[in-house]
């Protein structure tokens, strides 16, 4: 009888899970937009507080951070990409955690774990 | 399995393993001061993971209900170590003739590992403790439930790995890009014997080496180990990973060979991602399918079936959300012995709680 309810419980537990996960997805796709927006405002405060810095030189970080987060979106479908899904976003520290972690599950090297810290929490 | 060294010579044998490896360490604690701190912009935050599951198992048409929960602990010291360790909370609750329900014993509790890390250099780590074996590709890179494609173990899954999945000892690792068109990663590892439970693990030596060519997408690699102990034998595998790049195909393979056995897995998963109708929906799903043959060998183990057996199994994933996925497959088992259909179906969550505030840089 105890186990049988252990059993209910898992299984409600189970069912619960799948419910709150569904209804994050929603969420998320319904905030699809709203997160682009937030972003592009983001993009624009971090470009007003560098204004000092002339055009070029605005351009050329930008192509820079450009790069990276190719490079890092390619190690990532790489390294990570050969064993499991990619996650969603996590918070900054959370990631660099994880990647710490992979860096000696994946045997990555400390410029790759750069990279792809730095695509991660893009 | 047996063993034939008693509990001392276990622990002489990590003791003169810990040896070896302080002596090397120096060298490396040099090289990590000589070069510049990792460059990290944000401070990593502990972190407890890990994965939980309900796996319904039908062998034979035995059901078997398989509730498992493998929280991992991730612990930053400072700049260049880390502390993992991931325990197993497990139980069996299966069908007993003339009673209702399910049943089972206690909850099986078992620590996997538990490892220091300390990134000596870009290209070296250097792991102390209990770790994962490093043979094949299974146990050490696919083994979460979260991971895994298909929720059954490869047959072949208990060779090279020692007697519960682990070594005790030191094992220096890491990968280096050697040429444009392809790096190489590596681990060299040493296991003491310990008989005590449930850190128990044999001695033995190995490495493990792949290339990975980025532009193909594929890894191919193989693994190494001598038994330093009973019949001090050498076991030998080689894995491939290949993820073409104009179809989400994932394929992994692998093969192992020891005196108490050897045999072969190939696993093919496709993402329905390409279908053109019903897109949200495709994209969340996956084929799997997976063929495997186990051979017979001069010795025997309790882990590996006692008969030449074959089973070809065929599944289909969901994924509700990163980390949340639930699957089912089916297959067929053939042996000497007897022939069994076996029926899985999971549902596995991948869980993330930061245990400090995640969300400020440094």
């Amino acid at each position: 009888m105890r186990r049988e309810w252990i059993l209910a419980c898992c299984l409600g537990l189970m069912a619960g899970l799948v419910r709150s996960a569904i209804a994050q997805e929603q969420e998320k796709s319904g905030k699809g937009s709203a997160v682009v927006t937030a972003d592009g405002a983001a993009t624009t405060n971090s470009n007003s507080s560098h204004d000092r810095r002339s055009p070029k030189a605005l351009r050329s970080s930008a192509s820079e951070q450009g790069a990276a987060r190719i490079e890092g979106e390619k190690l990532f479908r790489a390294n990570c990409g050969r064993c499991h899904q990619p996650p969603h976003q996590f918070p900054p520290r959370v990631m660099a955690m994880a990647i710490r972690h992979m860096r000696v599950r994946a045997m990555l090297t400390e410029e790759d774990m750069r990279l792809l810290l730095s695509y991660m929490t893009q | 399995m047996t063993r034939t060294g008693p509990y001392l010579t276990g622990r002489g044998g990590l003791l003169r393993a810990l040896l070896r490896l302080a002596a090397f360490l120096p060298l490396l604690v040099l090289g990590a001061h000589a070069q510049a701190p990792p460059d990290e912009d944000v401070k990593p935050v502990p972190l407890l993971t890990g994965s939980a599951g309900f796996i319904t198992n039908f062998s034979g048409g035995q059901p078997d209900l398989h509730p498992i929960a493998t929280p991992l602990v991730l612990m930053p010291i400072g700049q260049r170590w880390v502390f993992e360790t991931r325990v197993t909370f497990e139980n069996d609750l299966i069908h007993v003739p003339g009673r209702s329900g399910f049943h089972g014993g206690p909850v099986e509790k078992e620590v996997e590992y538990t490892q220091l890390d300390f990134n000596a250099t870009s290209y070296a780590t250097v792991t102390v403790g209990r770790f994962l074996t490093p043979f094949g590709i299974f146990n050490e890179r696919l083994y979460p439930a979260w991971i895994r494609n298909l929720q059954s173990d490869p047959l072949i899954l208990p060779i090279g790995i020692g007697p519960s999945s682990a070594s005790t000892g030191g094992m220096i690792r890491g990968g280096f890009q050697a040429r444009p068109q392809f790096s190489i990663n590596y681990a060299v590892y040493f296991s003491a014997l310990s008989t005590t439970s449930p850190i128990d693990s044999d001695r033995f030596a190995g490495l493990r080496t792949g290339i990975f060519m980025p532009k193909a997408r594929l890894e191919v690699g193989g693994s190494f180990q001598h038994l330093l102990e009973k019949e001090r034998s050498n076991l030998f595998g080689f894995h491939a990973i290949w993820q073409p790049t104009l179809l989400p195909l994932d394929i992994r393979a692998e093969y192992a060979n020891s005196k108490r056995g050897s045999g072969y897995w190939i696993e093919p998963a496709y993402k329905l991602s390409q279908f053109p109708f019903l897109q949200n929906e495709m994209r969340r799903m996956q084929l799997v399918a997976r063929y495997q043959q186990f051979f017979t060998a001069d010795l025997v183990s309790d882990a590996l079936p006692p008969i030449n057996t074959r089973e070809c199994e065929f599944g289909l994933n969901y994924y509700f959300m990163d980390g949340l996925k639930a699957s089912g497959n089916y297959g067929w088992q053939f042996s000497g012995r007897e022939n069994l259909n076996v029926w899985t179906m999971a549902l596995t969550y991948r869980f993330v709680i930061p245990l400090g505030p995640a969300g400020s840089a440094r």
